[in-house]
């Protein structure tokens, strides 16, 4: 136990704090200069969840393998149980209330899925891979939570998902052919999902491509956006110094929009420099995943990284005009419980995975 | 265990994993060149933006649509007046400007305390009404100071107001501030300050008279000024409310119940149902409710016990007394238990078990047929009747002629009132039905409870010779065809007899208000509100006395004109009224020889 926790990666567990408490600065400015409400609940759970975090990766891996299917069920569960609030409560709602604790199954389904994934390629033979019915089940585990999330409707978690997949399958192994033939798929399918989009998301996806037809309403938000990122210059404003009436136009300066205030007061050294954590950290995750000499691990460590990459870069290119406004939080910097939850303990399960990384075998147990 | 291929699947995931690697990082480097662009790059473009100038959205609201009666007439639109609003982000202290706003002009203790609420709840550059219509003296004084209040401004707007003061107002409502919950309505997002109807036709159709919000992106410089509009998307007016209420009418029949405590009146159009009358008193003047102050003109409209908010028309109740006897009769004829030619003789009381139940005529009418007993109104011709027909099949016709019925009409808070059934009773009550009640309800009385307009609604379909005239309050420009009841043809005929020699027959209860410029024909109603005691019937004269006006019959009438092809039916039930024909039928004469003047 002692050496466990002697050769636990402290690299990583320091990047997620430093990224963390630069959230939590941000967090502090958007409130104008205060803990409350936001960086005091920021930096209280960041400690709580590095406890739970260590504490999961001081598990032995053979559970966290065994369980992986369980863990995945309970949380398509928990997704499905939202949907059912959803059309028998009060309205569509992506939260539930869970031993005191509102939380979003959505950003939780997302680490199960990469467990499920993990497990079901570890337990295939390398031979069994190319077989198109092992198609089948991943396929599934992907499908079930894409697609009760898109009826929510969370169009940027249904993308990071079906992002997700991709990703994860093509690390995997899956022949290269079959990800052409799914893009193809995918491209076709696009006029068709635009008729099940919700008037709102329309709305974003045209006035991204023409911000300036709607400067008003939700091209508004991205042309503030991009005032605030642009003001900043290369050094930023200076802390606490952001022109707050811009932000005041942001409405998710806490969450989604983060970035910008950060970019604004901290200027592109301060957005490159989180940037480059992001790719540190993400490092990390593929370094401990070559290590690893199990496949269980391999994934695991990949789609975790994967994960934080796709969360990372939709922000960013969100915020910056690159992709049309979805509703992503970034990790460990925007306000919110339930994706810092997901995130840290995913970064758990990897610190398992290097503890674990030297095991010979691990078996169906 | 390894498997045999691990090498290779190994060296597959590396090569993968080395790919991914390289995706991520170019990814970034996407990223990174992106925000060097707009950070570095075009970095002074966006500086000069942001230093110099900053945009700003104004929610631009909508306009409330206006309400007309049938002629175009005029009911509710809106006038200019002057506003004042603060600014939470123009401001260092709200506390502080608003005092010295008080200063100026007072700001009473609750309002304020509201106005701070709310500024905490919406955006910071959202504005806040603080006072409202303020008069030339106050914005003069305002104007001159209002640059040492921060965060003030004065805007012209719009109030809402109702040409007529109270002649429609039951009908028409009010608007108001939304409260807590009205403020999460689907249709005023966005404007926390909108007034939105809060009764009557206000209420029901707040979703097509609010509109549609706009908005105006303005660019100010560091000081507050307006550079330029950047955009604008005007608001959209919201529509206006044509109703089948006809004005003249509604005030001539407002001013002839005026000269009672309380009662309503009910006209309709039955070839299409459209309602031309709906008069209720006593009744409140909506304008002095949104004008504020209005505390006093509140209180004194609760404290009044005739409740002038309620809408006599549909939310009073009134047990029907006579004028239920249609009903009863048309029961009767349709199910073979009378006919033209059935008697009974009235002797003022039969007896049933050990109870007597009473006609209005202590030493009775003698022998009655259907024809005299609903002209002379007699009770025990019914009472006698009644028991054969049984309590289910007269309810059953009840229901068919409009009665115990919420309309789909967009009226709020309709009463639904009572047809007794046994089915009902053991619902109710968990109680067998007793014979005796039978014969209470065949003259309206027991249980039976309606209100004015479903007896109007009554009287079209029975003035119709049975079509289902349903109650339209809105203009309709397509004609509207009711389905006819065949089944009642022969009955109503009988009954529509009857009720021209109501009014026309000499011995008719309501002969003393017949018409000659506009004859109709008709039904009293007189119902009583409590227990006659054996000794004030013993009495002789207990109907003659002077009793306290709380304890007095109501009195009803309804009534259709002209005699041959009805086009209207009517319902009048003044409260405590003494008697169907002594009250309630002269008005009902007037309303009807005015409306017949207005058509030619």
């Amino acid at each position: 136990m002692l050496t466990k926790i002697q050769n636990l990666n402290y690299l990583l567990i320091f990047l997620v704090i430093l990224i963390s408490f630069i959230g939590a600065a941000g967090l502090y400015s958007a409130a104008g200069g205060s803990y409350s409400p936001w960086a005091s609940r920021h930096l209280i759970r960041l400690t709580f969840f590095i406890f739970l975090a260590v504490i999961l990766a001081l598990i032995n891996i053979k559970y966290i393998y065994q369980f992986a299917y369980v863990f995945f069920i309970l949380s398509l569960l928990l997704l499905l149980s939202v949907e059912l609030i959803g059309v028998f409560g009060k309205g569509a709602t992506r939260w539930i209330n869970l031993f005191g604790f509102s939380i979003q199954p959505s950003e939780l389904i997302k680490i199960t899925i990469i467990l499920a994934l993990a497990r079901f390629y570890h337990d295939l033979k390398f031979d069994e891979i190319k077989q198109i019915k092992n198609l089948f089940f991943p396929i599934l585990i992907l499908f079930l939570p894409f697609a009760l999330v898109v009826i929510q409707p969370d169009l940027g978690t249904a993308l990071s998902i079906a992002m997700l997949g991709i990703l994860i399958l093509f690390a995997s192994g899956i022949r290269i052919w079959k990800f052409v033939l799914g893009l193809f798929v995918l491209i076709l399918s696009i006029p068709l999902s635009l008729n099940y989009l919700q008037p709102y998301q329309k709305d974003r996806i045209f006035s991204f491509l023409n911000p300036e037809a709607d400067a008003l309403g939700r091209g508004y938000q991205l042309i503030q956006s991009k005032i605030a990122l642009g003001s900043g210059g290369l050094t930023g404003k200076g802390f606490l110094e952001g022109s707050q009436s811009y932000l005041q136009y942001l409405p998710e300066k806490q969450t989604d929009f983060i970035f910008t205030l950060i970019g604004e007061e901290f200027g592109f050294i301060g957005t490159m420099f989180i940037i480059l954590l992001f790719l540190l950290l993400i490092s990390v995750c593929f370094y401990i995943s070559i290590k690893s000499n199990h496949i269980f691990g391999r994934i695991l460590s990949i789609g975790v990284g994967s994960n934080l990459f796709i969360y990372v870069i939709m922000n960013i290119s969100m915020v910056s005009g690159l992709m049309p406004v979805v509703g992503i939080p970034l990790p460990l910097v925007s306000y919110g419980g339930s994706a810092m939850l997901a995130i840290i303990m995913s970064l758990g399960l990897v610190l398992n995975v290097e503890l674990n990384g030297n095991l010979k075998k691990l078996h169906n147990a | 265990m390894f498997y045999s291929d691990d090498k290779k699947q190994y060296s597959v995931l590396n090569r993968r994993t080395f790919l991914l690697y390289l995706l991520k990082v170019s990814f970034f480097g996407i990223v990174g060149w992106r925000l060097y662009d707009i950070q570095i790059k075009n970095s002074e473009k966006y500086k000069t933006l942001s230093k110099n100038n900053q945009i700003d959205v104004e929610i631009i609201y909508p306009l409330r649509g206006k309400i007309y009666d049938i002629n175009n007439k005029i009911l509710a639109s809106n006038i200019k007046v002057f506003d004042v609003y603060i600014i939470p982000e123009n401001t260092k202290n709200i506390n502080k400007s608003l005092n010295e706003l008080n200063q100026i002009i007072k700001i009473n203790f609750s309002d304020r305390r509201k106005i701070i609420e709310l500024s905490k709840k919406v955006k910071k550059f959202e504005k806040i009404k603080v006072l409202e219509n303020i008069n030339w003296s106050e914005l003069e004084k305002i104007e001159a100071n209002k640059l040492n209040i921060e965060g003030i401004f004065i805007s012209q707007d719009y109030m809402r107001i109702y040409q007529h003061n109270n002649t429609v107002s039951h009908l028409i409502g009010y608007t108001n501030k939304p409260n807590r919950e009205e403020v999460e309505l689907p249709f005023i997002v966005n404007m926390p300050n909108l007034e939105i109807g809060k009764a009557g036709i206000e209420k029901s159709f707040n979703p097509n008279l609010i509109g549609k919000s706009g908005q105006r992106e303005i660019e100010v410089n560091s000081y507050g000024r307006v550079i330029r509009e950047i955009s604008r998307q005007d608001s959209q007016k919201g529509n206006d409310i044509h109703l089948t209420i006809d004005l003249r009418i509604q005030k001539y029949a407002l001013n002839l119940l005026k000269e009672h405590k309380a009662g309503s009146t009910v006209l309709m159009d039955i070839n299409n149902g459209n309602i031309l009358c709906m008069a209720s008193t006593p009744s409140y003047n909506p304008n002095k409710i949104i004008q504020k102050p209005n505390k006093e003109y509140w209180d004194s409209i609760l404290e009044n016990e005739l409740s002038p908010l309620t809408y006599r028309c549909t939310q009073g109740l009134y047990a029907p007394g006579s004028t239920f006897k249609m009903v009863v009769a048309i029961a009767g004829i349709v199910h073979g238990v009378i006919d033209t030619k059935t008697k009974h003789f009235c002797s003022g009381k039969i007896g049933l078990g050990d109870r007597l139940y009473h006609c209005w005529k202590n030493n009775g009418h003698g022998l009655m047929n259907v024809s005299d007993s609903i002209k002379e109104s007699c009770d025990v011709f019914f009472y006698e009747i009644s028991q054969n027909i049984g309590i289910d099949k007269i309810a059953k016709v009840a229901e068919d002629f409009g009665l115990g019925k919420i309309y789909d009409v967009p009226l709020p808070n309709q009463k639904k009132g009572i047809i007794p059934s046994r089915d009902w009773k053991k619902k109710k009550y968990d109680e067998s039905w007793y014979p005796g009640e039978t014969l209470i309800s065949a003259i309206g009385q027991g249980f039976v409870l309606t209100n004015p307009l479903q007896l109007a609604v009554m009287t079209s379909i029975i003035a119709s010779n049975g079509k289902n005239v349903k109650p339209n309050i809105i203009k309709q420009n397509t004609n509207i065809v009711f389905e006819k009841l065949e089944k009642y043809q022969n009955a109503i005929n009988i009954i529509k007899s009857s009720m021209f020699k109501v009014v026309n027959d000499n011995k008719g209860t309501a002969y003393n208000s017949r018409s000659e410029s506009a004859p109709f024909a008709g039904k009293t109603g007189t119902s009583q509100v409590r227990r006659i005691t054996v000794a004030e019937r013993e009495s002789e004269d207990f109907r003659k006395k002077e009793v306290e006006w709380k304890k007095r019959d109501h009195a009803l009438f309804v009534g259709y004109m002209p005699v041959e092809n009805p086009r209207y039916a009517v319902s009048v039930v003044i409260e405590h009224g003494g008697s169907g024909a002594s009250t309630a039928a002269p008005i009902a004469k007037e309303i009807f020889q005015f409306t017949k003047k207005l058509e030619t």
